[in-house]
């Protein structure tokens, strides 16, 4: 799993250079070493600016905006923008939708995922189940909103199988009443998002070591038993990626909501993300965006600590 | 009799599960495929006729999508490539060459991939708007490979310290310098990652919608999922059929890219975690 973060010479390596400048040191002198520094420096220094430049520096003066009003002469207003989560109702409404989707999106690619990689084998059959799963992780976002539109508009295909099989009392306007359309679109992003869970927990279940389940199978653990005791445990760690990943995801999700129902109907069905981008740019409230946009960061920010935690002592960082 | 009954079970789920997932899958291609006039207004389950081309070249011209086209090639692939190389050479430099502070380094570049991208628009929309970048196809290339550099960066940097540092040591002692160990060296070593690194971005660039609505508005510079909302926009205009056979179209890149680099985007996955 972790091969490339766990193996690294370069801890050691990291001393390493000293010794060979050792060697060096007869022939050059002094400067070499400036010169050294210098080279570093261009090799850094592109990806280093355009990263400030265009994604440190507006961060900073997004956060820095957030605590300024609306209007264009901007008084300093503390946490007024903040306060508007507590008294505006659609961003109350964005709040709660924003918890149904991390609740969403890390429960069902997780469980999906997870019962798909562990009930799939090598057989022929096994492999093109997996693939009518995999296959929607290739479709973009955008793409995905489309399908899915055509799906459950009132003319779509879901209310089409309702009436099918006289269940018309629940064919509906799936899009057009909260929380029902929160819930599809939830769904609409679990139909995309298991692939990726399927295959990370694949790459998990071919570093169980088998011996382990021959040990388990010898003594006399059923299948559900193996599967609780001997495989879980040892997913352990794919599974805090696969957590951390879907959450992550859900709290950005963007392209779906916006091409389903940009956030509407009356603005029901936005989440942080898409709020973010209502309140700046159609309700013209830059402070109130900023605002959002700092919570939701917080929120991701926390959310990442949860996988990333683990890579942090390897890292060196 | 329990451990069939069991695999009886098992394969009933998966069975379930699969053409669960498939039925949307199934549906926007056969109804791609029914020709745009002899659609019925309800959605068909077998195909009928065959309208694919003429669907997708009416999505084609009704959407602009073929400006749109061209433009995310650009940007995906000259973002993705430049985001690669500025990646694989920010890791030679905290990795290979003895840099200080490493560490700081290291998230000055990483942290940009940690945030949303909600934080950076609105100040990159008016810096853009005051220096003429907006809706610049330069500028879209800006910030998709400013965007593309942390993760690449990321993922370069874990391959590199795998890497023996005995070659570099050998040449450096021979005499190459920096750039030119770098370039001969380092860049081919380091290609297989390089490679995952530029599919992974190309997909994330192409499948972009929040900076191609926020950073273009021209029809012949906004990127191609800007295009396919525009298109999803008009559904009850130019009829289902256009719509989803538009959406196929504009996924067939990323749908090739995946199945001919899959070996890639596991291993970068594998990777990334």
């Amino acid at each position: 799993m972790s091969t490339s973060t766990t193996d690294r010479p370069a801890t050691g390596g990291r001393g390493t250079p000293p010794t060979g400048e050792k060697h060096r040191t007869p022939v050059r002198h002094g400067w070499p070493a400036r010169h050294e520094r210098l080279t570093a420096g261009g090799f850094l220094a592109p990806a280093v600016l355009l990263v400030s430049l265009l994604l440190l520096a507006p961060f900073v003066w997004t956060v820095h905006r957030s605590f300024f009003a609306d209007t264009r002469t901007s008084p300093f207003s503390w946490f007024d923008n903040y306060t508007r989560f507590a008294s505006d109702p659609a961003l109350t409404r964005s709040i709660q939708n924003t918890l149904l989707w991390v609740a969403g999106t890390v429960v069902l690619p997780f469980v999906l995922g997870l019962a798909i990689a562990c009930m799939t084998d090598a057989t022929r059959f096994s492999r093109l189940a997996r693939l009518c799963v995999v296959l929607p992780y290739a479709l973009s976002g955008s793409a995905v909103a489309v399908v899915w539109n055509f799906m459950l508009t009132t003319d779509g295909a879901v209310n089409q199988v309702l009436t099918a099989v006289n269940l018309d009392s629940f064919a509906q306007g799936w899009l057009l009443t909260w929380p029902g359309n929160t819930v599809v679109m939830i769904i609409a992003n679990a139909w995309q998002a298991t692939g990726v869970a399927v295959i990370l927990f694949l790459v998990g279940l071919q570093s169980i070591p088998p011996e382990t389940l021959e040990a388990g199978s010898l003594d006399g653990a059923g299948a559900w038993q193996q599967f609780r005791h001997i495989i879980l445990p040892q997913l352990r760690p794919v599974s805090i990626i696969v957590i951390g990943m879907s959450l992550v995801n859900g709290l950005k999700s963007f392209d779906l909501i916006w091409v389903l129902t940009q956030g509407g109907p009356g603005r029901a069905t936005e989440t942080l993300a898409v709020s973010m981008y209502n309140e700046t740019f159609l309700e013209l409230r830059p402070g109130a965006g900023a605002a959002i946009a700092v919570v939701l960061t917080v929120i991701v920010l926390a959310a990442s600590w949860l996988y990333l935690r683990r890579q942090l002592d390897v890292k060196g960082g | 009799m329990t451990v069939s009954l069991g695999r009886v079970l098992r394969k009933a789920t998966v069975t379930v599960l699969a053409v669960l997932w498939l039925i949307p899958t199934w549906l926007l291609v056969v109804n791609a495929l029914v020709p745009a006039e002899s659609y019925s207004g309800s959605p068909h389950w077998l195909p009928q006729g065959f309208g694919l081309f003429d669907n997708m070249s009416q999505a084609w011209d009704k959407a602009n999508l073929g400006p749109a086209f061209g433009n995310s090639l650009l940007y995906s692939a000259v973002s993705a490539l430049a985001a690669a190389v500025l990646a694989a050479g920010a890791a030679f430099a905290t990795v290979v060459m003895p840099v200080k502070r490493p560490a700081l380094w290291f998230w000055a570049i990483y942290s940009g991939t940690l945030l949303p991208l909600q934080v950076f628009i609105r100040p990159l929309f008016l810096s853009y708007a005051h220096s003429s970048l907006y809706d610049t196809q330069f500028g879209l290339v800006l910030i998709y490979t400013a965007v593309a550099i942390p993760f690449a960066f990321f993922v370069m940097r874990n391959y590199t310290l795998t890497l023996p540092r005995e070659v570099v040591e050998a040449a450096r002692m021979d005499g190459a310098s920096w750039w030119r160990l770098f370039w001969q060296i380092h860049v081919p070593l380091t290609r297989s990652a390089m490679i995952a690194v530029f599919v992974f971005q190309f997909v994330a660039v192409w499948n972009d919608l929040l900076f191609g609505i926020t950073l273009a508005t021209s029809r012949n510079i906004r990127p191609i999922m800007a295009a396919l909302a525009d298109l999803q926009g008009n559904y009850s205009n130019v009829g289902p059929p256009v719509v989803l056979a538009g959406a196929l179209l504009v996924s067939l890149p990323t749908l090739v890219l995946f199945f001919a680099a899959q070996r890639f985007f596991v291993s970068s996955l594998k990777i990334h975690s």
